[in-house]
């Protein structure tokens, strides 16, 4: 089997998200493969529709729930939008899984805010999950989600789920606009909502992942509270192929986000080349 | 390293023994469409191959990355999907005749090939594959080979390497797999022998070095650090991105994957060449592109040979064939590129982009 052989797993739920976006739980067909599958949260993996080709997500479910995956994709490519046409009980292709991860070890025992924008709370819901699993050895657990609108907000049941825990602190807030009448939360950006939820950077990590420019927006944030550039974590989503180092396409500069990455951290982001 | 002499003959009835044995050779060939050029082409007797004629128009790597490859074939049935795989292991081949920048550009792709994971597709025809080549005497003034770490009588990735002396050719065997093809040919060496065939690289080498002066070990930092130069504004004016430098370079390696369809529920994905100079190489869903001027994506072409690789495998991804200058509908000209870098990393001080 060549490396870029995918395995051949069965979709055996979708969840639709938003309007546009979309979950599929997937189930490994060689029951073997689904009892030695690893992987650690932030890893991604190259999911295929046969005949329709190949494209690049993280694995949105966190790696202790073992049996199946998870990934959340928003119909916009061929791949996608194929995916998108495939019910319960369809096989897709699964490479993986690729990359780095977020340091979970280094995070036990401290506190972690958790920050996203859109469907980029995709690969933070994997770690968030996997922190909520192993609840007792973290400390301070907080979310801040937003999106511009109610209805783009994704994993909607979870958010419920989150915000009735005693032991998570849940924000949630959507565009100015974005609001319905019955919207309890914020309604504001994600910066702004970070100032109002966030009060320490003391003893604790922040995981954030979103659109580019709320990310701008929100690093002078955290950065003022005094989280330093090597506690901060987010992904970088460059367009691949491979997923293997051999594309030659992901990379900035010398780093290749396929390797080197998904996950980095600001201070990293901040000496790469601007070229993302 | 051992020494072997052959006549003409002989080499010709090596070659012979070889197709004989249904041995699959590949030698440079005059073109059909232009007598004038040459290819690296299957050949079924000795006499199709020209030696020593002129560099030929594609580099050897379609022979180990072709331009389009079956990855696998898929078959959609009542239950799901039925993967068919493709096989690793390739029949043995034989290269006669390969320039030496040529087997230098397969030995920098193997890196990127065996970087952590082991692409066996690559690696079945290298490992299949006896590599002869022959001192390069079809240099001509686009040629900068000894300017990036290589040269004419360069033996990285070959098995032997012929070189010609009075009558024949003397073989420098550099493999156990080049000995193992050699080992029931050949006669000794003598010293006059040895003495004539380091004379030929010399005056080989001797006729590159004026194209363009080594690049310094320097240069990679210096890349790195100007990413920001506002060189690069103006370097690519003329660039279409085409990308013809990528196909014919025997170092780029990039490619794509696509799937296609070969009946209602049958197909294959398939790996074709790509080039970093096209827009759409690393264009995200949403639109956004990374890299999206000509500036951006000619900055890449040279950032990666000249920076990025060698960061991470500690040499140059090009070994100076000058493929691209000649390819190039634009007139964009790598050397020319490159010198212009090397005089602006030199100058005093430093002009930093950052």
């Amino acid at each position: 089997m060549n490396i870029y052989q995918p395995h051949l797993m069965r979709i055996r739920e979708i969840t639709d998200e938003t309007v546009d976006t979309r979950t599929l739980k997937l189930e490994f067909e060689d029951s073997s493969l689904a009892e030695q599958f690893q992987f650690s949260a932030g890893q991604f993996g190259e999911y295929s529709v046969f005949g329709e080709g190949e494209s690049t997500f993280c694995i949105a479910s966190p790696p202790t729930r073992a049996g199946y995956i998870e990934c959340s994709f928003k119909a916009t490519g061929k791949v996608t939008q194929a995916l998108r046409r495939l019910g319960v009980g369809d096989t897709v292709g699964f490479r993986g899984p690729y990359g780095n991860h977020f340091p979970l070890d280094e995070m036990k025992g401290h506190s972690i805010v958790f920050i996203a924008g859109g469907i980029g709370l995709a690969p933070v819901r994997a770690v968030i999950w996997n922190v909520l699993d192993l609840r007792d050895q973290f400390k301070n657990i907080t979310i801040v989600y937003g999106a511009r609108s109610v209805g783009d907000l994704v994993y909607k049941r979870e958010l419920e789920d989150w915000a009735q825990r005693a032991d998570v602190k849940l924000c949630l807030a959507v565009d100015p606009g974005g609001e319905t009448p019955e919207w309890k939360g914020l309604v504001a950006r994600i910066p702004t909502a970070v100032e109002q939820t966030v009060s320490t950077a003391d003893d604790t990590f922040a995981v954030i992942c979103g659109p580019p420019i709320m990310i701008k927006f929100t690093l002078p944030v955290l950065e003022k509270l005094g989280f330093p550039g090597d506690r901060i974590y987010t992904t970088l989503e460059n367009r691949m192929k491979c997923g293997l180092g051999k594309c030659g396409r992901c990379n900035i500069g010398p780093t290749y986000v396929c390797k080197d990455g998904p996950v980095f951290t600001a201070a990293q982001m901040r000496k790469l080349p601007q070229e993302f | 390293m051992t020494h072997k002499f052959f006549s003409h003959q002989g080499l010709s009835s090596l070659v012979a023994d070889l197709l004989t044995a249904q041995t699959r050779v590949i030698a440079p060939v005059c073109a059909k469409d232009d007598p004038a050029q040459v290819d690296y082409q299957l050949i079924q007797n000795v006499e199709e191959a020209s030696f020593g004629v002129r560099l030929p128009r594609r580099s050897l790597k379609e022979f180990f990355l072709p331009p389009s490859e079956v990855l696998l074939h898929y078959k959609q049935t009542k239950t799901g999907v039925e993967i068919r795989e493709v096989p690793t292991v390739a029949p043995p081949q034989v290269i006669f005749g390969a320039t030496p920048c040529d087997v230098a550009g397969l030995a920098a792709v193997d890196k990127v090939m065996n970087w952590d994971y082991r692409d066996e597709l690559w690696f079945g025809r290298r490992e299949a594959t006896t590599i002869v080549s022959f001192l390069c005497n079809v240099m001509d003034s686009t040629c900068f080979c000894t300017a990036v770490g290589s040269g004419p009588e360069a033996t990285t990735g070959s098995d032997v390497l012929l070189v010609p002396v009075d009558g024949g050719y003397l073989a420098h065997l550099v493999t156990s797999k080049g000995e193992a093809l050699l080992q029931s040919y050949g006669l000794p060496v003598n010293e006059a022998m040895m003495a004539t065939a380091q004379a030929a690289q010399s005056a080989a080498r001797d006729k590159v070095t004026p194209n363009l002066p080594a690049i310094p070990a320097e240069f990679a930092g210096w890349l790195a650090r100007n990413f920001d130069h506002p060189v690069w504004k103006t370097l690519a004016l003329r660039c279409h991105g085409c990308g013809a430098c990528a196909s014919v370079c025997p170092t780029c390696h990039c490619f794509d994957i696509v799937d296609e369809h070969e009946s209602v529920d049958e197909g294959v994905r398939r790996r074709n060449w790509d080039s970093c100079q096209t827009a759409l190489f690393t264009t995200h869903a949403s639109g956004h592109n990374p890299r999206g001027s000509q500036s951006e994506r000619f900055r890449q072409r040279i950032q990666h040979k000249f920076s990025i690789y060698p960061s991470r495998f500690g040499e140059i991804l090009c070994t100076g064939c000058g493929r691209c200058s000649r390819a190039c509908p634009g007139g964009m000209d790598l050397p020319t590129v490159v010198a212009e870098l090397v005089a602006l990393s030199q100058a005093k001080p430093e002009v930093s982009g950052q």
